[in-house]
């Protein structure tokens, strides 16, 4: 479904240096598939899902999407942000049938939708809040329904759980997975987790710090669906998140932010 | 090319030569005798200032406009100082600065005339009046964003309130009170200029004025322009003041819009 | 060190009240004459003459009408200038530094340039209130609108919209914290420049009516007139402060 090929990313910092966040990534996502990008911060992962979402033109390589190249966002990338990127003039029920409205639906189809959506995700009843009135917790619920209201064949989620607490986030892992496996859409998802990445995962990709390179690619043969309890007990689990751990381990110390 | 294109100020007087450009060719096309050229209006300022009188004239405004701006400087910076840190004095004077802040202070000059009659003190004290209210926001503005550890590790080494307000806020707040100075000297000039466009007594409003009533419409132009660039002057100077007195201020503190 | 306890707003009355008093007090003294200092009772008697006369009210309709005419083509102007220098590099290109020259210049100085090519009436007070209240509107609407965060406008376009869409879409309505307080400013100044126009060039309008009592030393209605511009603008302002929270209510609080 979707094909990259060789990309690079190089940003201009400062005083004519450059800075290779991605090198060479050649990545192929199937149909379905449930992929995480690993990885140290500043390894580029973040540029990697933005280069796929058109949001960021890569400086070299290219990305395919059925065949197609990437040429802009759009609809068929949806993505899932961690500062949630809701629109605070808008309630609840406004920001998630957002997508469909401007793709030309009549308001009281979208909002039905939208309804559906949001008690898919555990909030009905919250439709004529506005955001700050939700915790972070529900407002990527929120934004997760947002996205998926206007159907894209592939969700792009940027570390979506990074902003929340470790309970919140474990709860919304389970509400993702639950979700994800009504249309078992293609997820590319980036983590600094590892115990996130093998849970959630089909493979999960090892990405280097800069240049940021494919370390290495790893099947995750894990039963679904994926039930916390069972598999903290697991020691293929256990063993996954050792290897991979120890392969992120073995990177330099990360140099000062420049 | 393009290292003279950024010197600083070179934008500027590219604005201003093209505004001067599209002028110009406006009132050619133009025609109208109420118009009339850059140029010709240009021509006009060694006149302005080579009569003593005018010249005089528009010092003695200048004058009076820093004197007002002082007072209010001295008066209005410590009340905004006060009310930035003292939750009382910030209850006690907001609704009555709410009040005041509508009120056009340059309307107030016949009234002033009325009680203290047509000499320098009324017309300092509309200046003042026109330059407080500026100046005590931003120094109120620039006090309250103190920050509280600041204060506090002031408290642990032993200094008193009254220490902690001149040796921490007073720097802290310099910033923020530099720019209500620069905000106040031009609104000085406006409720200057404005005035003596009321009162009609002497002053570059006076003489913009008189030169329109006389139809010598390039001396009006001509006064257009000085006024305009003693504005951009006193901005620019007190600008630099500023930026020169509080080298060490994070830039992007700086979140009023007045530093575009 | 830190004052917790709730300090009741309604201190704030104390210096107002004060003032109030003193004026009463001071004119009731017989230190001062009825033509230089009217008393409170005596300004309030003929405010409310005032405002149930026609011919005042005519006055008022007029300072109005210019006041609005003026502050709504700023409002365009100050908005759509504004946007273009935040979305576009060639309009901030070209209007930051016009911005930057003409911030700083009184436009009370055009003055006479607007009363020599558009007249006495209506059009150069127009003109005045629009030279100055463009600016607080165009500064606010720039800054609300180059800094929207960009990954509103990434979810927005991968949900579809049209980049034509992105800035009345997003890209408004993010900027409007800013923008409304832009607006309160502006909405302000055109009363304070409105009245003082009205006062340099007298033919009609509130403003003219403080310079005829001046003239005719009517002490009394200098005050009323004063008075009048001064609770319009508070009113005004009031008003779209609340229209403000109003629009606003799903944004987050401001500090």
């Amino acid at each position: 479904m979707i094909s990259i090929k060789q990309v690079s990313q190089v940003f201009a910092v400062g005083k004519g240096e450059r800075h290779v966040a991605l090198s060479d990534v050649s990545l192929d996502l199937g149909d379905g598939e449930f992929i995480s990008i690993l990885g140290p911060s500043g390894c580029g992962k973040s540029t990697l899902l933005y280069i796929v979402g058109g949001f960021v033109r890569q400086s070299s390589g290219t990305v395919e999407i059925d065949g197609r190249p990437v040429a802009g966002p759009g609809p068929d990338r949806g993505p899932v942000f961690q500062e949630f990127a809701l629109y605070p003039w808008k309630t609840v029920l406004g920001n998630v049938s957002y997508g469909l409205r401007q793709q030309g639906v009549a308001r009281p189809a979208a909002e039905a939708r939208a309804r559906e959506l949001l008690s898919m995700v555990g909030l009905s009843g919250y439709e004529d809040f506005y955001a700050k009135q939700l915790s972070g917790g529900m407002k990527q619920r929120v934004a997760i329904a947002r996205t998926l209201a206007y159907d894209p064949a592939v969700l792009l989620m940027d570390e979506p759980f990074g902003a929340l607490d470790a309970h919140t986030r474990n709860r919304l892992q389970n509400d993702l997975l639950r979700i994800w496996e009504r249309d078992r859409k293609s997820v590319l998802f980036v983590t600094h987790s590892v115990e996130e990445a093998v849970y959630l995962s089909d493979r999960v990709v090892v990405l280097t710090k800069s240049p940021g390179r494919i370390k290495e690619i790893i099947e995750i043969d894990l039963p679904r669906p994926r039930i916390r309890s069972e598999l903290l007990l697991n020691p293929k689990y256990q063993q996954y998140v050792i290897d991979i751990e120890a392969m992120i381990d073995t990177q330099p110390e990360p140099e000062a932010a420049s | 090319m393009r290292p003279l294109l950024r010197a600083p100020g070179m934008s500027a007087l590219l604005v201003c030569a093209a505004l001067l450009a599209v002028w110009e060719i406006a009132a050619r096309l133009y025609g109208n005798p109420g118009l009339p050229t850059a140029f010709a209006a240009l021509c006009e300022l060694p006149r302005i200032f080579a009569d003593p009188q005018a010249a005089f004239d528009i010092l003695d405004s200048l004058r009076r406009m820093v004197i007002g701006f002082a007072l209010a400087l001295v008066v209005a910076a410590p009340i905004g100082l006060l009310m930035g840190r003292s939750p009382v004095a910030e209850a006690l004077m907001n609704p009555l600065l709410m009040v005041v802040y509508p009120i056009p202070k340059a309307a107030l000059m016949p009234l002033i005339m009325l009680w203290l009659g047509v000499g320098d003190a009324s017309k300092i004290l509309v200046v003042f009046l026109g330059v407080s209210l500026p100046l005590l926001y931003h120094s109120y503005q620039g006090a309250r964003a103190v920050e509280e550890k600041m204060l506090w590790s002031a408290a642990a080494m032993g200094m008193n309130g009254a220490q902690r307000m001149f040796r921490i806020v007073l720097p802290a707040a310099l910033p923020e009170i530099l720019t209500g100075c620069r905000t106040g000297i031009v609104m000085g000039l406006i409720t200057m200029i404005t005035s003596e466009m009321i009162s009609r007594q002497t002053g570059a409003g006076n003489i913009l004025f008189n030169a329109m009533d006389m139809a010598q419409y390039e001396t009006v132009y001509a006064m257009i322009i000085v006024i305009g660039a003693l504005g951009i002057l006193l901005d620019v100077c007190f600008e630099a003041v500023r930026a020169r007195l509080t080298k060490w201020a994070d830039k992007d503190a700086d979140t009023t819009v007045a530093a575009l | 060190m830190n004052k917790s306890r709730r300090i009741p707003a309604i201190i704030g009355a104390i210096p107002i009240v004060l003032i109030l008093a003193a004026w009463q007090g001071l004119a009731m003294s017989g230190r001062v004459s009825e033509s230089q200092l009217p008393s409170l009772y005596a300004v309030a008697l003929r405010f409310l003459e005032q405002m149930a006369s026609p011919a005042f009210l005519a006055d008022a309709g007029v300072t109005l009408f210019r006041l609005f005419v003026g502050f709504f083509i700023a409002l365009v102007l100050g908005i759509g200038l504004g946007l273009a220098a935040a979305r576009s590099r060639f309009g901030a290109a070209v209007i930051v530094p016009l911005v930057r020259v003409l911030g700083p210049l009184p436009k009370v100085a055009l003055y006479p340039a607007f009363i020599l090519l558009l007249g006495f009436d209506h059009a150069s007070k127009v003109a005045l209130v629009v030279a100055d209240a463009t600016f607080p509107i165009l500064l606010a609407t720039l800054h609300g609108a180059s800094t929207v965060e960009p990954k509103l406008v990434w979810s927005a376009l991968a949900a579809g919209t049209p980049r034509s869409r992105i800035v009345t879409s997003i890209v408004l309505p993010a900027a409007m914290p800013s923008i409304l307080t832009g607006c309160r400013i502006g909405l302000v100044i055109s009363c304070v420049v409105v009245f003082l126009a009205e006062m340099i060039t007298s033919t009609d309008g509130l403003g003219h009516q403080l310079v005829i009592a001046s003239r005719s030393f009517i002490t009394v209605d200098m005050f009323v007139a004063l008075i009048a511009i001064s609770l319009l603008g508070l009113v005004l302002n009031f008003l779209l402060g609340r229209a403000r929270k109003f629009f606003l209510r799903g944004f987050p609080e401001e500090s």
